[in-house]
């Protein structure tokens, strides 16, 4: 487990990924550097979204800003505290790349399953509003196996929102659904993301995806992965699908998709 | 790789541990009397079983009971082997002999004893019984297995047109293989079972009658004696078995 | 479609199944009535179905109190043994040093024939009822803990990481995570120590020679009895084929639910 850090400095942000890098010891004795050097500061209400090709360290990053791993080197701080203590008071909200979902639960009682945790009464108003949001309105009785990939993962992050987290991560959370819906859930997650303003960390493929959704757009390299651009999203929000028809929106997902192909690039 | 072997060395240090504690236990239990006359100490046991004179006894009932097992045994795999095999070529026989085998798991073999007695002969129940619960375990066992070749593999023979029987013999027989050895596995206390009940409907020699004669007539040494040497032979038997398997599982997975 | 024809085609149907379910077993059936007929062996050696049936329907008070007796010492022990191995099993799955040292003994217990502990067991605790119910217990009891052990390990993908994000407590972790998985090798345990708790609380009846189905089959057997010795075997047939079907009913209808 992670030590405490008791003497952190004080800073403004909301997630402070200082100088980490993580460092996997293989079941065959070899040493795996995950990720390099990463030096990422998140504002409170900010919403960023991290690309980067496969293997990178995406997620890794992500597990660390969970508490789920101890970074190698530097250090991570939520409000300046440790972020174990964060998930301790039940102030996060994870959707992970596999769902993670209860197969003996109900897909009612799998988003309820954070108020249990945390040994709250359960707002079943709370649930059906989710529910809809997510569009499994009349699932709530199904169950996992009897669902699709996408509407597990739309369970795993009603369940992310349930207890309304300070700091919100979600690694590839669309990546099952098919292009309408997945642009149809992006429109759902802005809106409520805009409602809420949660600090939002997301790991995504989708170029459109992340600069329709963030920000803030960061490109990591290929591993040991690194951050290689940042970019400040400029769009107004709340944003309309529509935006995503601009010139504007065009050239950017351009200058991003050619940040994470830098062999293609120099090639030409 | 470092936490791992630390991982496997605690396991290991525990376990030993653990026998070892259950090893003194039941000296210590035997040596202040704690559950009375009947439960004699380890060390009276081992002296009692390594007893010159006792060798001969001993030998002989190890000689009946082993041939029984091992003769159930080798029955049960073939007979299960082949019905599995029967029934995956054959696919409509497959509800009934499941149901077959359940129901022939669920008897009581005490309740098959006066059958086999009629059918075969005293001296052999042990070895019938043996090999029906040796052909329950190697039957589901290798049902199983000839289920599990994947799909693709499936669907990749017959784009290449293979036959049944060469798809069954190239696919189905090498992937049924680790599941087939897990049965063996499971199949080895299963015989001794068997064979121990057999001998308990009046066989006349035997591992099982040695047990049931010193129950009867208060020999506590021998009695346990007789049930250590059955449970450390299919302990033992169990081992090499799950050493085998650990090969098969590294081989063909 | 009236009502009487609806019966009759599903009626059809039952016997379809019913063959193509029991073809093993009917077959075994017939060629035990085949043989006799054939042979025409001594009624004494091999009595003929129909003398089984009757001296059952002619012995009802006898077959009744022993048969009962059996099932509520086997349904008892295996329902403590079972809640025993479970206790067991939580117990050592709080400590390392506990699960360690108990889990290969229980390995090790569920790879020796346990039944040759039946007579040592009779020695112990000396020959009474209670001894065959404390036989059951402990023969039920291996498999329970051997299961419930792994079971309490094989957690869902993902969810220990779900768990510890949501800042589960250990007793909540326990209560809403583990202990649910543990349930389909629960039942496993369940449907595999069945058939064994009704065997071994016979044969410790047959071995200590006090009441129940195992003595009424031994006091048959050394009167020449055939006919009644047989009728004690379909009746404690018909007693553990009942706890297993159960036991894998149990099993099917919560595994629907467990995944
Ligand atoms: N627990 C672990 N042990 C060893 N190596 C690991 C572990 N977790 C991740 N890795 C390795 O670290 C690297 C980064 O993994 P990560 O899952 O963070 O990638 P990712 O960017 O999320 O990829 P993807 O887009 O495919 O999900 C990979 O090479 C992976 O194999
Ligand atoms: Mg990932």
């Amino acid at each position: 487990m992670s030590a405490p850090h008791p003497q952190v400095s004080s800073t403004p942000w909301a997630i402070d990924i200082d100088h980490v890098g993580k460092v996997f010891t293989l079941d065959n004795g070899e040493s795996l550097v995950a990720v390099d050097t990463v030096d990422l500061k998140i504002e409170k209400g900010e919403f960023v979204a991290l690309l980067g090709p496969s293997g990178c360290g995406k997620s890794t990053i992500l597990r660390l800003v969970a508490a789920l791993e101890d970074p190698t080197t530097g250090r991570i701080a939520i409000e300046n505290r440790d972020p174990l203590s964060l998930s301790r008071q039940h102030r996060l909200g994870v959707a992970f790349q596999d769902h993670a979902l209860l197969p003996w639960l109900s897909v009612k009682n799998n988003i309820a399953l954070p108020y249990k945790v945390a040994g709250r009464p359960v707002d079943h108003e709370r649930i059906a509003d989710l529910l809809g949001l997510v569009g499994l309105k009349g699932f709530e009785n199904a169950r996992p196996s009897q669902l699709s990939g996408g509407m597990r993962q739309r369970v795993s992050i009603a369940r992310a929102l349930i207890l309304n987290p300070d700091v919100l991560l979600l690694d590839e959370p669309f990546g099952a659904l098919d292009a309408v819906t997945r642009r149809h859930m992006n429109v759902e997650l802005q809106r409520i993301w805009g409602e809420e303003r949660i600090t939002s960390l997301l790991v995504t493929h989708s170029v459109e995806e992340a600069l329709f959704l963030a920000d803030r757009v960061i490109v990591m390299s290929g591993r040991p992965g690194r951050v290689v651009k940042s970019i400040a999203v400029p769009f107004e929000r709340p944003r309309r699908p529509e935006v995503q028809r601009t010139a504007e929106f065009h050239s950017l997902a351009d200058e991003l998709t050619l940040a994470l192909e830098p062999e293609e690039a120099a090639a030409s | 790789m470092m936490k791992i072997d630390r991982e496997k060395a605690t396991d290991l240090v525990l376990g030993v541990l653990g026998i070892g504690l259950f090893l003194v236990l039941w000296e210590v239990i035997g040596a202040y009397r704690l559950a009375g006359l009947t439960w004699p100490k380890l060390s009276d046991v081992l002296a009692f079983l390594f007893e010159p004179s006792r060798q001969g006894l001993f030998l002989r009932a190890m000689g009946a009971s082993f041939s029984m097992v091992a003769a159930g045994y080798v029955l049960g795999l073939v007979i299960g082997i082949a019905m599995a095999a029967l029934v995956h070529v054959i696919n409509p026989l497959r509800p009934g002999m499941d149901r077959f085998a359940s129901v022939v798991n669920a008897i009581p073999p005490i309740a098959l004893a006066p059958i086999f007695i009629v059918l075969l002969s005293r001296e052999v129940t042990g070895m019938a019984i043996a090999t029906l619960n040796v052909f329950f375990v190697i039957y589901v066992a290798t049902t199983s297995g000839l289920q599990s070749s994947t799909r693709g593999h499936r669907d990749l023979f017959a784009v290449i047109g293979a036959s049944k029987i060469r798809r069954f013999m190239s696919l189905d027989m090498p992937a049924a293989f680790p599941a087939l050895v897990s049965g063996m596995k499971y199949a080895i206390p299963a015989a001794f079972i068997g064979a121990i009940l057999g001998e308990w409907f009046g066989s006349s020699r035997g591992l099982g009658l040695l047990m049931v004669s010193a129950m009867q007539n208060f020999q506590i040494p021998l009695l346990w004696s007789a049930v250590l040497i059955a449970s450390t032979a299919s302990l033992l038997a169990f081992g090499a078995m799950s050493l085998l398997e650990r090969f098969v599982y590294g081989r063909f997975r | 479609m009236s009502q009487s024809a609806q019966i009759r085609r599903s009626s059809g149907g039952f016997f379809l199944t019913l063959v193509s379910r029991y073809w093993g077993v009917l077959a075994v059936l017939l060629a035990w009535q085949a043989w006799v007929s054939i042979s025409g062996v001594n009624a004494i050696v091999m009595p003929h179905p129909i003398d089984v049936l009757l001296n059952i329907v002619q012995n009802p008070g006898s077959y009744w109190q022993n048969g009962s007796q059996t099932l509520l010492l086997a349904a008892g022990g295996l329902v403590m043994g079972m809640a025993l191995g479970t206790l067991i099993a939580v117990v050592a799955w709080t400590s390392r040093v506990l699960s360690g040292i108990l889990i290969p003994l229980g390995l090790i217990f569920s790879s020796v024939p346990v039944v040759a502990l039946i007579p040592v067991l009779a020695r112990l605790l000396g020959y009474d009822v209670r001894t065959v119910l404390a036989i059951v217990v402990i023969i039920s009891f291996f498999p329970a803990f051997v299961f419930t052990s792994a079971g309490l390990r094989a957690l869902p993908p993902g969810s220990e990481d779900l768990f510890q994000v949501l800042g589960a407590s250990k007793w909540r972790r326990f209560v809403h995570l583990v202990m649910p998985s543990a349930v389909p090798n629960w039942m496993i345990a369940l449907r595999l120590a069945a058939p064994p708790a009704v065997l071994s609380a016979m044969v410790a009846e047959f071995l200590m020679g006090s009441s129940g189905l195992g003595y009424m089959f031994r006091a048959a057997a050394t009167d020449f009895d055939t006919a009644q010795a047989f009728g004690t075997s379909v009746v404690a047939t018909a007693i553990s084929v009942l706890c297993f079907t159960a036991a894998t009913l149990a099993e099917t209808r919560v595994n629907q639910k467990w995944k």
